[in-house]
């Protein structure tokens, strides 16, 4: 048996146009892989897209990508993550379902207030997959806590078993603060636990759970992702052997530089670190840190420097300066960390609400679709935060 | 109901004569009302008393035993009689209870203690259930709490021997406790008994699924966390107390960490040298920490077998802080582990729950965190003359930062005498063995000086706090967890 993993592929992510563009690209480049790899079917575990209504561009790129499996006969098998799940219950993977293109596998019923999960039988193989769908906010817990797992467990055959969560007992030192749920709640018997939502490539073996794989983004999803992970990746499972296969659009070159002299010498400390780089058609991520002793953060020209990047030939150029202030001004602490991390922390500290908070961040962040009437926008807004609000720790 | 009468004594040491058929029980509470208030008495001593001499007792026992058994003395009621040591052990002035400093009346009428004498018993703020109040054995509708914040913080030691009901005293704090946002608890649980598993037990409790996380290494149940311990976390003064290590050993510990850091020990368990560490002394470290940590070395493959693990649980030591911090109740299951293994567990998060909570003492965080109380069963392995670790830097120093012990142990006087001084409260439980019953006298913050035999004479769930939370040395009765859970 031979299958491909994929997970947090994050379609229509990233603002920067060059950088959604190589998101795009990247996941091509998976879907072409895979074509060549002669697999018996593929496993998305979770954000397929970046949001619950993603961009026409988006949907078109995922359905293009789908339907390529779709005519050399190979099943696509999904769960919808934390991103591409709405408050109310909406997904664009239900609409992919309906179209051929993918099968969404948490399926099953809700009895006497228990969720009762059902296997989805892959054709050519008898793989038996099921899966769980992510929540924002730890909310998915409510769903394992009243998951009834004997039928699951007992259930004779190969099975495989899709979620997109964090594990608490495999969640990486850096991310400790994540909201985690313990691998119990995973329905134990089955070959192989095809993860989602932790941007890390892992493949754990706990609690006598074996195979509880991450295969990592299709591409990194942010400034902080692109550093640490350099590209992108999927899984190939073949035989019990899992092999991450990297997926590198463009390389990453990432600069760090600690600046702790005036404005024109980091500057010329900067150029002469980026002298010594190949930058042909890489993504230079430039962070610079620390408290100039003469001169101020904007005396040195990123713009120009950025600029300069891009006329040797580099592909993109971000940048973070956070983290660099300057003596001369009132020093404004800022937390290490994404914004993720940074609204992560300031949810924490809301004892009450903060498995709300996030939801409803969401729900309110929800952006106007083409050609969405405002009035419809306004009530598909106002329709998901009722069900948010009226929804909270049930099914 | 009037019980007896106050005939002779000094402070501290009253004789009471009883009513004939009153029935005194040593450990009883009694009321000497008084014009202006009434003082609260304890029983701490009975004997017989009479009119007659000896040698007519002797006499009289003689002709019932060989004569006449129906033969009794002429106003037998009135000749002999119950004579009961009482201390007199509160005055009871206006709904207040405060320290003894005058006799009651000779003559004065003695009287059962009622509910209504201990009135002065309030609720306090952040409440910690125990029991219902005793005297003697009658149990009385009186609940008896403690100041949770103030005695977790300035640690409790739950003594007694083998069978007297420490497991289900534990249980019943636990239960009480599970509910309150006040105060986080961590459970080293060496028999595996307080989650429930296979009983009823803590995942029982109404609020379990929010407040209770448990840890354990052997088949978690659903929404249980699997324990897990990265090796890449331990760091050298983790093994302090754990076992003795001698000073080139313990040198060698701190050469590797400093050489390799995070990954010294796997450094160290494949051979990598480490500065001018002896050979010899490191073939040792390396055995013992092969031997602690379940690991074995062969032709450069380490393989970790048990809970300390080079992949996975980054986060578990942090994970428990901060549940703790945030006022959850923590059970670790250790029961598969040897006690050095369980030792250096509770020494991990121990050490990280104080840093954490130094850091809130400077950060001005402090007042708004809840205690946190780490529960040690067998406690002496840890609190001992020859180990000097996280337990003992607790014991001295903890109460500053909101982070206590709760000691159990049948053997108190092993614990050294500074650390057991520095327990505030002592729950005691029946202790049959003298040194045991002197430690704890000689460390208590009442006076029990005259309850030797009370304390011995403590039966299953009966018990004596002692406290500076309490305005005496309550006696008391401690419910069966099986009654407490139902209810």
């Amino acid at each position: 048996m031979r299958f491909a993993h994929l997970a947090d592929c994050h379609l229509g992510g990233w603002r920067e146009p060059k950088l959604r563009d190589a998101n795009g690209r990247a996941f091509v480049m998976v879907v072409d892989m895979i074509l060549t790899s002669r697999v018996d079917f593929v496993l998305i575990a979770g954000d397929l897209f970046n949001t619950s209504m993603p961009s026409i561009d988006a949907l078109r790129l995922a359905v293009e990508q789908l339907k390529r499996f779709k005519d050399v006969g190979i099943p696509v098998y999904a769960i919808a993550g934390s991103h591409d799940f709405s408050p109310s219950g909406k997904t664009m993977l239900d609409v992919l379902d309906r179209a051929g293109l993918l099968v969404n596998v948490f399926k099953g019923a809700v009895v006497d207030g228990k969720l009762s999960l059902e296997f989805t039988i892959d054709e050519k193989t008898g793989v038996k997959l099921t899966g769980m769908i992510g929540k924002k906010g730890g909310l998915d817990k409510a769903l394992y806590d009243g998951l009834i797992r004997d039928h699951l467990e007992t259930e004779s055959g190969t099975k495989i078993f899709l979620f997109h969560c964090s594990l608490a007992e495999v969640k990486p030192k850096e991310l400790e603060d994540m909201d985690a749920m313990p691998v119990s709640y995973l329905p134990r018997g089955f070959i192989y636990y095809a993860g989602g939502h932790v941007h890390v490539r892992d493949n754990a073996s706990v609690g006598g759970l074996a195979n509880i794989v991450y295969p990592g983004p299709t591409y990194p999803n942010n400034l902080a992702e692109l550093e640490k992970l350099r590209h992108g990746s999927f899984v190939l499972y073949e035989d019990g052997k899992v092999t991450h296969v990297p997926i590198e659009p463009h390389r990453v070159v990432p600069v760090h530089l600690e600046a702790c002299r005036s404005a024109v010498e980091t500057e010329a400390a900067l150029a002469k670190i980026l002298a010594g780089v190949d930058v042909t058609d890489a993504i230079v991520t430039l962070r610079v840190r620390g408290t100039l002793s003469e001169g101020k953060p904007s005396d040195i020209p990123f713009e120009a420097i950025s600029q300069s990047l891009v006329e040797r030939g580099a592909f993109a150029v971000l940048r973070n300066t956070a983290h660099l202030s300057s003596k001369e001004f009132t020093e404004i602490k800022v937390k290490e960390g994404t914004v993720e991390d940074v609204e992560r922390e300031l949810i924490a500290s809301q004892k009450e609400r903060r498995d709300l908070i996030p939801q409803l961040m969401s729900a309110l962040a929800s952006q106007k679709d083409e050609g969405e009437k405002v009035v419809d926008f306004e009530r598909r807004v106002r329709s998901d935060v009722d069900a948010l609000l009226g929804w909270v720790g049930k099914f | 109901m009037l019980r007896g009468m106050i005939v002779s004594g000094e402070f501290g040491s009253l004789l009471v004569r009883q009513k004939h058929g009153a029935g005194f029980e040593v450990g009883e509470l009694l009321i000497a009302d008084q014009p202006d208030c009434r003082m609260l008495l304890q029983v701490f001593d009975l004997h017989h008393g009479s009119q007659l001499n000896d040698q007519t007792l002797e006499m009289v026992s003689g002709m019932k035993l060989e004569e006449d058994g129906s033969l009794d003395i002429q106003d037998g009621h009135l000749r002999t009689y119950v004579l009961a040591k009482v201390k007199n052990v509160l005055t009871i002035r206006d709904g207040a209870g405060k320290v003894s400093k005058s006799l009651p009346a000779l003559f004065a009428p003695v009287r059962d203690v009622t509910e209504q004498d201990l009135s002065f018993l309030t609720k306090p703020k952040t409440p910690l259930l125990l029991g219902q109040l005793r005297s003697g054995s009658r149990v009385l509708n009186v609940p008896v709490y403690i100041d949770g914040q103030q005695a977790f913080s300035h640690h409790i030691l739950i003594s007694a021997t083998t069978g007297k009901g420490k497991s289900n005293l534990t249980y019943c704090m636990l239960w009480d406790a599970l509910d309150k946002d006040w105060c986080g608890i961590l459970v080293l649980d060496p028999h595996d008994e307080y989650f429930g598993r296979t009983k009823r037990g803590l995942k029982d409790h109404p609020e379990a699924r929010k407040r209770l996380a448990y840890f354990t290494a052997d088949n978690p149940p659903p929404g249980a966390r699997t324990l897990i311990v990265n090796v890449d976390q331990l760091v050298p003064h983790h093994f302090d107390g754990v076992m003795p290590w001698t000073d080139a050993q313990r040198e060698c510990l701190a050469a590797a960490y400093r050489t390799y850091g995070s990954k010294w020990i796997e450094s160290v368990l494949r051979d990598m040298p480490v500065g001018n560490i002896m050979e010899g002394t490191l073939a040792v470290v390396k055995r013992r920490l092969m031997q602690l940590l379940d690991a074995d070395a062969k032709n450069g493959v380490i393989d970790f077998r048990g809970i300390f693990q080079p992949s996975g649980g980054q986060s578990t030591v942090h994970d428990i802080v901060q549940l703790l911090a945030e006022g959850g109740k923590v059970i670790v299951d250790t029961s598969g582990f040897s006690g050095a293994q369980e030792i250096l567990i509770g020494s991990m998060i121990a050490t990280d729950v104080l840093r954490q909570y130094k850091q809130f003492k400077q950060s001005g965080e402090l007042k708004a965190r809840p205690v946190i109380s780490i529960i040690l069963e067998e406690a002496p392995r840890v609190l001992n003359a020859e180990s000097q670790n996280v337990f003992s830097t607790i014991a001295r120093e903890g109460r500053k930062f909101k982070v206590g012990l709760t000691a159990i142990t049948q053997l108190p006087s092993l614990i050294p005498r500074d650390i057991l001084a520095n327990i505030n409260t002592k729950i005691i439980l029946g202790t049959e063995m003298k040194p045991e019953r002197q430690a704890l006298i000689e460390s208590s913050a009442q006076d029990l000086s005259e309850d030797d035999r009370h304390i011995a004479s403590l039966d299953k769930g009966e018990a004596i706090i002692t406290s500076t939370f309490v305005p005496f040395a309550v006696p008391l009765r401690i419910p069966l967890f099986d009654e407490v859970g139902k209810r």
